[in-house]
C-alpha cells in the first residue's frame, strides 16, 4: 500500500551487528553515507524503497527502518529534521566522532 | 565492598553465556528484533541514534579501583575512549557492537560487575547515597540493604516482564542524596524507639511525564522483612498496573488511582499471606552481607591540617575545592572528595579511559581502593586522609578533574539528549556547555551559591528537570529545539516538583533566561537565604517578570 | 505444536470445550474461565476434568472462584512480555495450593523458560521448532537468588545450609 507523503523522503536503519546508522541508496544497498540515499519522490516510489529496506530487516541486515523527510535544496540530499541530521552526522558535542570526520568513519 | 561468592560467579557467568547465545540467535534471525529488544534491554544494550549503547551497572554506585580499571579498559578496547556516568550511578557506552557485547560482559563478570536489568520492564539497579557508609548524618550503611535487593530482584521470575521500568533507592542519611521521593520505591533506613533498624517505606514516585511525589506507605518495616515486603508490593503492582498505555503504566499512576491508604491496605493483605515462605533471607545471610560493608580501619586523625589551610588561604580555587569539593567523614580526619565531572565547557558526566584509570589509582593511594558514582553525575573518593587533600587536588587538577563546583550552579544534570538518544528531542549536552561557559567565574559560582540545574532532552526526564532547582525541558517546536524553565523543584528531602515559569526559548534565550532568574536571586535573597529558599519565599511571579517582562 | 515439559509432569491431553457445547461424559476440557464461572455443578460433575482457560486481563476474585474445581489451568499469554500470566500462576500455587498441571499458551519464548517453571508452570505449547531452544533455556542457570514455585530454594538459604557451605568453599 501506498505511504502518504508530502515531500521528498528516504530511509534511514540501524545496522544489526554496530547499530551504526545507514541509508538505503538506488542500488538496495546500504551506505553511511546520506549523500548517497536513494530519494522517493512519490508514494509510489517510496513504497518501492520501503519493500527493499523490509526486505534487508526480515534478512537480519537491520533494523529500525525508518522513512524520514529528505531536504533536497542543498548540494546534497540530507534529512530535513535534525533528530535524523544528527544521524547523518554523529554527535554535536563531540566534532571528532561519526560521519562527520569522515564519510566512512568506523 | 561486596565480594561474590562461587554462587554470584555462576550467576554472572551464566548470565554471559544465556547473552552471548541470545545474540547469535538475533543475528541467524531465530529470534526476531520484537522478540531480542526486552531481552537486550535486560542486558542493558539499547539502540540508539548512531550504534548501541550499553550500560553497565554500578551496583549502588560503588566500585573498586580494580572496576574502574576494567571500565577503562572496556571504553578503550571496545569503544571510543569515553564513558559516561549516569542519573543512576551507572555508566554508559556509546559505541559497542552487538557481536562484541557478550565479551564486553564477559570482562565485566571477570571483575563481579554486570549490565543486568539496567533497562527494561523489571527491577532496575538500586541507588543510594554517595557517601554511604561514609558520612557524618547516617543512621546506618544502606548498601548492605541495597545488595540484598540487588539480588533478590536479579532474574527474578515474576517480576521481569512488569508493566513497566521499577526503580528503588535507599538511604541512611537524614540528607537525602539519592532523591529517594522520585523513585517507585524509596526506602529511609531508620532506627526505632526500641533502637532496631528498619525502613521507611514510600512508593509511587516519578518523573516522566506525570511527576508525583512518592508516598509513604509504611512507617517501619523490620530489616527482617524487607524482601517480602517488597515481593508484595512489586505483586500488587505487577497485577493491577496499567498495561494498555505504556504513559500510564509506572506505579506512580496505580498508586494515585487507588489511593495510597487502598494499595497500602493490598500490600500489607498479601505480605501477611507470603510471610511464611523463605521470601526473606536467614540473618546469618544479612550479617554475611553487612560484613562485607564494614567501615574501613582509619586511624583517627588531626581534623585541622596547617598546611591545608596555608594552600587554601594562598590559592582560592584550592579553597572553593575545598569548601564545595570535599564533605565531613564519620571519623576525625577525613574526608570524603567528589571529583567533578563538570568542567566547564565540557560534558556532564563522560569521563575519559585516561581519567578513569587516573582516579583508579588515585582510589589507590587515597581512599582505600574505593570509589563512588554520585545520581548527580560525578565520582566520589571515600575515606581520603585531610592531610592528602592538597596533593590529591593537585593530580586531579593537572587531568582536568579539579573543577571546584561540586553542588554550585555549573555542577549540572544533563542526559545524553539528542546527542545521542533516539527518544530525545532536543540536545541537552550544549545547553549545559553554554551555561558553564556563561558562568565560568568561580567567585561569581561561590556567591550564587548552592543551586541546581537539571536538563532533560525529552518529557522522560533522564536530566530530572523536575527535581531541578531550575529545570530545563527540550521540546521539538515544529521540528527546531524549544526549551521550557521550570523553577523550584527538589530531588531532596524536602522533595519538590518543579513548576514551568513560562513559555520556551531557543537555545540562546535559554541560557539568558537562567542569567535573568540568577540576578533575581541575588537581588532579592536575604541574609543567608539559598536559592531555593529564595524561590518558595518570593513564588514565581517575581522571577516571571525578570524573564519574560511585566504583563 | 510441541508440548514443553518443564516439571516432568504427566501433561493433561484435553480439548478445548466449544463455546456452546457440553462437556461429554468423562470427558477431559479446557473451558475459558468467564464460563466456568457460570457453570452449575453438573457441569463440573458430567465432565471427567475440567480446566480453566484463563487469560491476563483475570481478576483474582475469578480465579478464587474456580481455583479448588478445577483439576489444570491454562493461562493464556497475549504477549511474551505481559507478565501478568507468571503472578497468576504463582497465585495459584501460593494462594490456593492448586497442585495440578499449568500450562502456558500463546507466544512465550524459550528464553522464558526458566521464568515459566519458577513461577509454578508445568508446561508449555511451543512452536516445534523451538523446542530444542526451550529445552536448552532450562539447563541455563545452576542457582537463583529467590525461593520460587518450582521447588529451588533461594541462594541465601542454600548458602547457610550444610550442602550451601561445601558448595561454596
Amino acid at each position: 500500500m501506498a505511504k502518504k507523503i508530502t515531500g521528498p523522503q528516504l530511509i534511514l536503519a540501524n545496522r544489526l551487528d554496530d547499530g551504526r546508522a545507514v541509508f538505503l541508496t538506488a542500488a538496495g544497498a546500504w551506505s553511511k553515507q546520506v549523500a548517497e540515499a536513494a530519494v522517493a519522490n512519490s508514494e509510489e516510489e517510496l513504497t518501492g524503497l520501503l519493500s527493499v529496506a523490509q526486505a534487508a530487516e526480515v534478512s537480519n541486515q537491520v533494523v529500525s527502518v525508518t522513512p524520514v523527510a529528505a531536504d533536497v535544496s542543498g548540494d546534497a540530499v540530507a534529512p530535513a529534521h535534525i533528530k535524523f541530521a544528527m544521524q547523518s552526522k554523529g554527535p554535536s558535542v563531540r566534532s571528532d566522532l561519526g560521519y562527520q570526520v569522515s564519510p566512512n568513519w568506523e | 565492598m561486596y565480594a561474590y561468592d562461587t554462587f554470584d560467579h555462576a550467576m554472572v557467568n551464566a548470565r554471559v553465556a544465556e547473552f552471548r547465545d541470545q545474540v547469535e540467535r538475533r543475528m541467524t534471525g531465530e529470534l526476531t528484533e520484537e522478540e531480542f529488544r526486552p531481552l537486550r534491554l535486560m542486558n542493558g544494550l539499547y539502540l540508539q541514534l548512531h550504534a548501541y549503547m550499553l550500560r553497565v551497572a554500578i551496583p549502588y554506585g560503588t566500585l573498586s579501583a580494580d572496576q574502574m580499571r576494567k571500565l577503562a579498559h572496556i571504553a578503550r578496547k571496545y569503544d571510543k575512549g569515553y564513558g559516561h556516568f549516569t542519573t543512576r550511578q551507572n555508566i554508559q557506552y556509546n559505541w559497542p557492537k552487538l557481536s562484541e557485547t557478550p565479551d564486553i560482559l564477559q570482562e565485566l563478570a571477570d571483575v563481579e560487575m554486570h549490565a543486568v536489568q539496567t533497562s527494561g520492564n523489571c527491577i532496575r539497579n538500586v541507588t543510594t547515597d554517595q557517601f554511604a557508609g561514609a558520612t557524618a548524618d547516617e543512621v546506618a550503611d544502606p548498601r548492605p540493604y541495597a545488595e540484598l535487593i540487588r539480588q533478590w530482584s536479579s532474574f527474578h521470575p515474576e517480576f521481569s516482564f512488569l508493566p513497566r521500568k521499577f526503580k528503588i533507592a535507599i538511604t541512611g542519611a537524614k540528607t537525602d542524596r539519592a532523591a529517594i521521593k522520585w523513585h517507585d520505591i524509596g526506602l529511609v533506613v531508620k532506627e526505632n524507639d526500641e533502637g532496631e533498624i528498619g525502613f521507611e517505606v514510600l512508593a509511587g514516585g516519578g518523573m516522566g511525564r506525570t511527576p508525583v511525589i512518592a508516598k509513604t506507605v509504611r512507617d517501619f518495616l523490620p530489616v527482617q522483612d524487607l524482601l517480602s515486603y517488597l515481593e508484595a508490593m512489586l505483586r500488587v503492582y505487577n497485577e493491577q498496573g496499567r498495561r494498555d498505555n505504556k504513559y500510564k503504566a509506572r506505579i506512580k499512576i496505580l498508586v494515585e488511582a487507588m489511593g495510597v491508604e487502598e494499595y497500602a491496605r493490598q500490600v500489607e493483605a498479601e505480605w501477611e499471606k507470603i510471610r511464611h515462605i523463605p521470601i526473606d533471607v536467614p540473618e546469618e545471610e544479612v550479617a554475611r552481607i553487612k560484613a562485607f560493608f564494614a567501615p574501613p580501619p582509619l586511624a583517627v586523625l588531626a581534623d585541622d591540617v596547617p598546611a591545608v589551610d596555608e594552600l587554601a588561604g594562598k590559592n582560592f580555587i584550592f579553597k572553593a575545592w575545598l569548601a564545595n569539593n570535599t564533605g565531613a567523614h564519620k571519623v576525625p580526619g577525613y574526608a570524603n572528595v567528589t571529583i567533578s565531572l563538570k568542567p566547564h565547557g565540557g560534558i556532564p558526566g563522560d569521563a575519559s579511559d585516561e581519567q578513569m584509570d587516573l582516579v583508579a589509582d588515585l582510589a589507590d593511594t587515597y581512599s582505600q581502593s574505593e570509589i563512588r558514582v554520585s545520581h548527580e553525575q560525578n565520582l566520589i573518593l571515600p575515606h581520603v586522609a585531610k592531610k592528602d587533600l592538597p596533593e590529591l587536588w593537585q593530580k586531579l587538577d593537572e587531568a582536568g578533574l579539579g573543577t571546584p563546583n561540586a553542588g554550585l550552579l555549573t555542577d549540572i544534570i544533563a542526559c545524553p539528549g539528542l546527542d545521542y538518544c533516539s527518544l530525545a528531542n532536543t540536545r541537552s549536552i550544549p545547553i549545559a556547555q553554554t551555561i558553564t561557559e556563561r558562568f565560568d567565574d568561580m567567585k561569581r559560582l561561590m556567591d550564587i551559591g548552592p543551586l541546581k540545574i537539571k536538563i532533560s532532552g525529552c518529557i522522560n526526564s533522564c536530566g530530572h528537570h523536575h527535581a531541578g532547582h531550575i529545570g530545563i525541558l527540550g521540546v521539538d517546536r515544529k521540528g527546531t529545539e524549544n526549551y521550557q524553565i521550570l523553577l523550584g523543584g527538589s530531588g531532596g528531602e524536602d522533595a519538590s516538583k518543579a513548576a514551568i515559569l513560562g513559555p520556551g526559548f531557543d537555545e540562546d534565550g535559554i541560557v539568558d533566561a537562567v542569567e535573568k532568574v540568577v540576578a533575581v536571586y541575588l537581588g532579592e535573597r536575604e541574609e543567608g537565604e539559598e536559592f531555593l529558599a529564595a524561590y518558595r519565599r518570593l513564588g514565581p511571579d517575581t522571577f516571571k517578570e525578570a524573564v519574560y517582562g511585566a504583563h | 505444536m510441541a508440548l514443553i515439559n518443564l516439571t516432568g509432569i504427566q501433561p493433561t491431553e484435553f480439548e478445548v470445550l466449544a463455546d456452546d457445547a457440553s462437556p461429554s461424559e468423562g470427558a477431559t476440557v479446557a473451558v475459558p474461565l468467564a464460563r466456568l464461572l457460570e457453570a452449575e455443578e453438573a457441569f463440573f460433575k458430567s465432565a471427567g476434568s475440567v480446566g480453566a482457560i484463563i487469560d491476563t486481563e483475570t481478576s483474582y476474585d475469578a480465579l478464587a472462584a474456580v481455583a479448588d474445581k478445577i483439576a489444570f489451568a491454562v493461562i493464556d499469554f497475549p504477549a511474551f512480555g505481559d507478565g501478568r500470566g507468571f503472578s497468576l500462576a504463582v497465585r495459584l500455587r501460593k494462594d490456593y495450593a492448586f497442585k495440578g498441571e499449568i500450562r502456558a499458551v500463546g507466544p512465550v519464548i524459550p528464553d522464558q523458560a526458566l521464568f515459566l517453571l519458577r513461577a509454578g508452570f508445568d508446561t508449555v505449547d511451543a512452536a516445534d521448532e523451538r523446542k530444542a531452544a526451550f529445552e536448552a533455556a532450562l539447563e541455563r542457570f545452576p542457582a537463583f537468588y529467590q525461593t520460587d514455585f518450582g521447588g529451588q530454594v533461594s541462594v541465601a538459604h542454600t548458602r547457610h545450609s550444610a550442602e550451601g557451605q561445601r558448595k561454596a568453599s
